[in-house]
């Protein structure tokens, strides 16, 4: 069999085409030194799940760079606070190096209380403060005892492993551990949920959550997209979870129904069918025959005019094809809604995926696709050189890889500033997608000089240039 | 008539104005032809600089990781170090690889040099001695937990000057440090060399590799490496310059030892930008080579000096400015604005720098003005000054985009990162056209808030 892409031998069975026998790759592994993986620390996974926390400080607990270099990149949206927005670090030297950091942390951790007295303080160990063994959690306990605010510790070290999977799962537990469950909501409805696993990425969450207050479902947290700390401290009061990003937050999910009862169910708000089969599964879920009534009304209003106000963009992403190269949950739960506007996902991938990850994704795309596990720079720009999508969709580090090569590129990451999720969302979505795949600027990319030289006459719009 | 050094008070950092030393590295060994850099470090380590270098710059940026795990931590990152040099070696076919260490394998106590020998000793197994030459392999020590990313800038360019540069014959050319700034500013640094008619070596040159064309045949070369940069051949070669300047005295290690060593005069500082810098910037050259100033030159000078007169007393004259960001370019800003009658009130730098002070304390001399400077401080800093004397203006990059808007103090954005407009990185800063450039920049940003365009009209 052919090999996908020409490249090292140990990383050939990390790719693989559904439909040829083995529909799996290789994952889970280490990556190999030496590439220019776009896998990022353990630290970046637990940091990521918790940043949205709007009313909180997060506290990074080491050099600058770790602090400089994340801050304020998580794109998600806030209706109230903006303290999650602020860049706060220990700014480990030298000296702590040798003589330790708890001070320094303990007296950081006073220092932003007494400024912003905040909803809650997360502190983020790193590569350093574990090398050097900091009792972050020690510390922690003494500063929240003094100042009566929550002070999470996140035992997230960067080079625990390979996999930020395992930093989703820190921060989870950092939840787990220390918030939830420590408030008792005021009142209770039968209806009570959480939604987890939302990060409200560019407002996603405000596509979601009015259609399902006007189910009559009531939410309590949403983990942890525009959310206070207080809030996510109700979540174990909750009738039911619904998880969104299931890569990041299934963890959340399963330790909440061991530990307090709480069933979950997945959901997925991008595109039109996963939206509605959402919905309803929810109104199911309770049972209650107005609700039900409701939430298909809800469906009827949403899917109505959405056609309509799509066809255009459908006319012209017909047959085209998209290859997903994203952070886990997005490389199955965006396939259908690809489709739904007549495109073909043609090739999925996930940075860090676990096996149960790609068994999702193998489920539901079609025979031929590719799966990919890890690919590095260089494999990336293989696969879109030898395969040439019509339009890639991932972050920021591969956007301009994707640009250089004129392949158009759309962003599903922090970086994205149109909210997809829901009908509306979906409308947005097939938006920016055409406005990605449609732009003329390709037809000129694509032209090699030899070939503008040798045709002067034949400047833009030949397809079959490249 | 004085500088009011102001010193953080608090032990928290709040919205850096400063980051870790591998990030300084990195942009140095990105100015090299066919370069790899590679972190020996947490994937993080790489990851989130490549995030940072693609959101200013708008283009990829190919840093390779050792990607080191807990059992590195417990049993050193010899395995992954050996390993990644191998792989980056015999997979890109690089003509260098910096190799940048981070907190981590500092504090683990890596032999990196040694690792570096096992590595070619391997190497020479695998693909042959004459293969393995080819390809220079520097170690850069950029420990995250002292100074910043200047350090590691500085680290950088010493340790590739340091490993790579040997005397032969005198090349007549003029060595370059250019510090931390855009493609636009070192594409007017080489315009500006070549009006004198000078030949330049840049230690390092980003331009290309962090602003380059979109050709689809250039990618078909396998691997696919960014047209331009400074090739190691240059760099070998800058141990036979006429001399060295650092346009940042700052980073200023790789002039000094090229000095020591090869007797290489040196000049640190200061960044030309403005008329008074970039006057000594030229006369500097000057000095080293003995080359005349052209006629083209002072055009341009003089061009800069008449938007300046156009400008200055009418819009900017006794404008109120706050400038935060590098110690070398807030300085420079800080001069600049002096130099058209704004009052530089408030200079901030997230490096902890006495040399900055002693700058600050020269400007505030020939403006005139009372600076309020802070060294070693944040963002968070700014803020609270602000909130007490305002300003007309603030001057320094995206990151303070939200207190701008909260002040309703309009910003004109400089330095790095610059990722909520576009084109900032083209565009020069230093020389007399970068002072035109931002002379430009100022007096519109001045104009849409301070001026209503009808008002405005009649008084122009």
């Amino acid at each position: 069999m052919e090999p996908v892409i020409e490249t090292f031998e140990s990383r050939k069975k990390h790719m693989c085409v559904k439909g040829e026998g083995i529909s799996i790759p290789v994952c889970d592994k280490a990556s190999l030194p030496g590439t220019v993986t776009q896998r990022t620390c353990v630290f970046g996974g637990a940091r990521i799940v918790l940043m949205p926390i709007t009313d909180s400080i997060h506290l990074v607990h080491g050099p600058i760079g770790c602090a400089a270099c994340t801050w304020d990149i998580r794109g998600s949206k806030s209706s109230r606070e903006d303290l999650y927005k602020k860049g706060c670090s220990t700014d480990l030297q030298e000296k702590d190096i040798v003589f330790g950091g708890e001070k320094k942390l303990f007296e950081t951790v006073l220092e932003l209380y007494n400024i912003y007295k905040p909803g809650a303080i997360f502190v983020y160990a790193t590569c350093v403060s574990g090398v050097i063994g900091d009792d972050i959690k020690a510390v922690c306990k003494k500063a929240e005892d003094l100042t009566r605010c929550k002070v999470i510790p996140v035992q997230s070290e960067g080079f625990q492993n390979h996999n930020k999977t395992k930093g989703h799962w820190i921060g989870g537990d950092a939840l787990l551990d220390y918030v939830i469950g420590t408030k008792e909501p005021e009142e209770t409805t039968p209806f009570d949920i959480n939604i987890v696993g939302e990060f409200n990425v560019a407002g996603d969450l405000w596509g979601i959550k009015p259609l399902l207050e006007e189910m009559g479902v009531n939410i309590i947290s949403a983990i942890s997209g525009d959310s206070h700390a207080d809030e996510i401290a109700q979540a174990h009061r909750a009738k039911l979870n619904i998880v969104q990003c299931q890569k990041s937050s299934n963890y959340v999910a399963r330790k909440m129904e061991k530990k307090y009862g709480i069933p979950f169910i997945k959901v997925n708000f991008f595109g039109l069918e996963q939206t509605t089969n959402s919905l309803r599964e929810i109104a199911d879920f309770f049972g209650d025959q107005e609700m039900i009534q409701r939430t298909e009304k809800i469906i009827e209003r949403g899917l109505k005019g959405v056609e309509d106000e799509t066809r255009e963009y459908r006319k012209r992403l017909e047959g085209k094809t998209v290859a997903l190269y994203v952070g886990g949950n997005k490389a199955w739960s965006l396939v259908r809604a690809f489709e739904e506007l007549g495109m073909n996902v043609m090739m999925s991938g996930t940075k860090n995926g676990i096996k149960e990850d790609y068994e999702r994704i193998k489920e539901v795309v079609q025979d031929g696709t590719i799966i990919v596990d890890d690919a590095n720079s260089t494999e990336l720009a293989r696969l879109l050189k030898k395969y040439r999508p019509n339009l890639l969709i991932s972050g920021a580090k591969e956007k301009y890889i994707s640009l250089k090569l004129s392949i158009p590129f759309c962003d599903f990451n922090h970086d994205r500033i149109s909210a997809f999720a829901g009908f509306k969302g979906f409308v947005s979505f097939a938006k920016e997608v055409d406005a990605s795949v449609s732009s003329p600027v390709f037809n000129l990319a694509s032209k090699t000089l030899s070939k503008v030289s040798k045709t002067p006459s034949n400047l833009g719009g030949d397809e079959n240039a490249s | 008539m004085s500088v009011n050094v102001m010193e953080r008070e608090r032990t928290a950092i709040i919205n850096p104005l400063k980051t870790c030393q591998p990030l300084g590295a990195m942009y140095v060994v990105t100015g090299i032809r066919r370069a790899v850099p590679l972190v020996h470090g947490s994937q993080g380590c790489s990851t989130f600089v490549r995030y940072s270098f693609s959101r200013h710059f708008r283009e990829p940026s190919e840093i390779a990781v050792t990607s080191l795990h807990e059992d590195a931590a417990v049993f050193g990152g010899r395995r992954n170090l050996v390993e990644g040099l191998q792989n980056v070696a015999t997979r890109l076919e690089p003509s260098l690889i910096g190799v940048i260490t981070t907190c981590s394998s500092e504090i683990i106590g890596d032999d990196v040099i040694g690792f570096i020998k096992t590595a070619k000793d391997e190497l020479k197994k695998k693909i042959g001695e004459k293969k393995t030459e080819k390809v220079k392999i520097i170690p850069i020590s950029t420990p995250s937990f002292v100074e910043t990313h200047l350090k590691g800038y500085d680290n950088a360019v010493k340790a590739l000057v340091d490993h790579v540069a040997e005397p032969s014959e005198p090349n007549e050319k003029i060595n370059i440090i250019p510090g931390m700034v855009n493609p636009g500013d070192i594409r007017e640094i080489k315009h500006m060399l070549r009006l004198m008619n000078l030949e330049g070596i840049l230690l390092t040159d980003i331009s290309d590799p962090f602003d380059s064309p979109l050709r689809p045949s250039a990618t078909e070369f396998k691997p696919y490496y960014p047209k331009g940069g400074t090739t190691v051949e240059e760099i070998v070669d800058s141990a036979n310059s006429s001399g060295t300047i650092s346009l940042t005295k700052y980073a200023g290690s790789g002039a000094l030892s090229l000095e020591k060593k090869y007797n290489i005069p040196a000049e640190l500082g200061p960044i030309p930008i403005g008329v008074k810098n970039t006057d000594q910037f030229l006369r500097n050259l000057k000095k080293i080579t003995g080359q005349d100033v052209t006629d083209e030159i002072l055009d341009e000078r003089g061009l800069l000096i008449d938007s300046m007169a156009d400008l200055a007393s009418r819009y900017l004259f006794d404008k109120t400015v706050a400038i935060y960001g590098d110690p070398e370019i807030t300085s420079g800003i800080a001069r600049f604005v002096g130099e058209l009658g704004m009052v530089p009130k408030l200079v901030v730098t997230g490096a902890n720098n006495q040399e900055f002070v002693k700058d600050m304390k020269k400007v505030g001399k020939e403006t005139g003005a009372e600076i309020d400077t802070m060294v070693g401080q944040d963002l968070r800093a700014m803020e609270v000054y602000l909130k007490d004397n305002p300003v007309d203006l603030m001057i320094g990059s995206s990151d303070a985009r939200l207190m701008a808007k909260e002040y309703e103090i309009p910003l004109v954005r400089v330095g790095f990162p610059v990722y909520d407009r576009v084109g900032y990185h083209r565009h020069p800063i230093v020389g007399y056209n970068g002072g035109i450039h931002l002379i430009d920049l100022i007096t519109n940003t001045v104009l849409e808030k301070y001026y209503e365009p009808e008002h405005w009209k009649l008084q122009q």
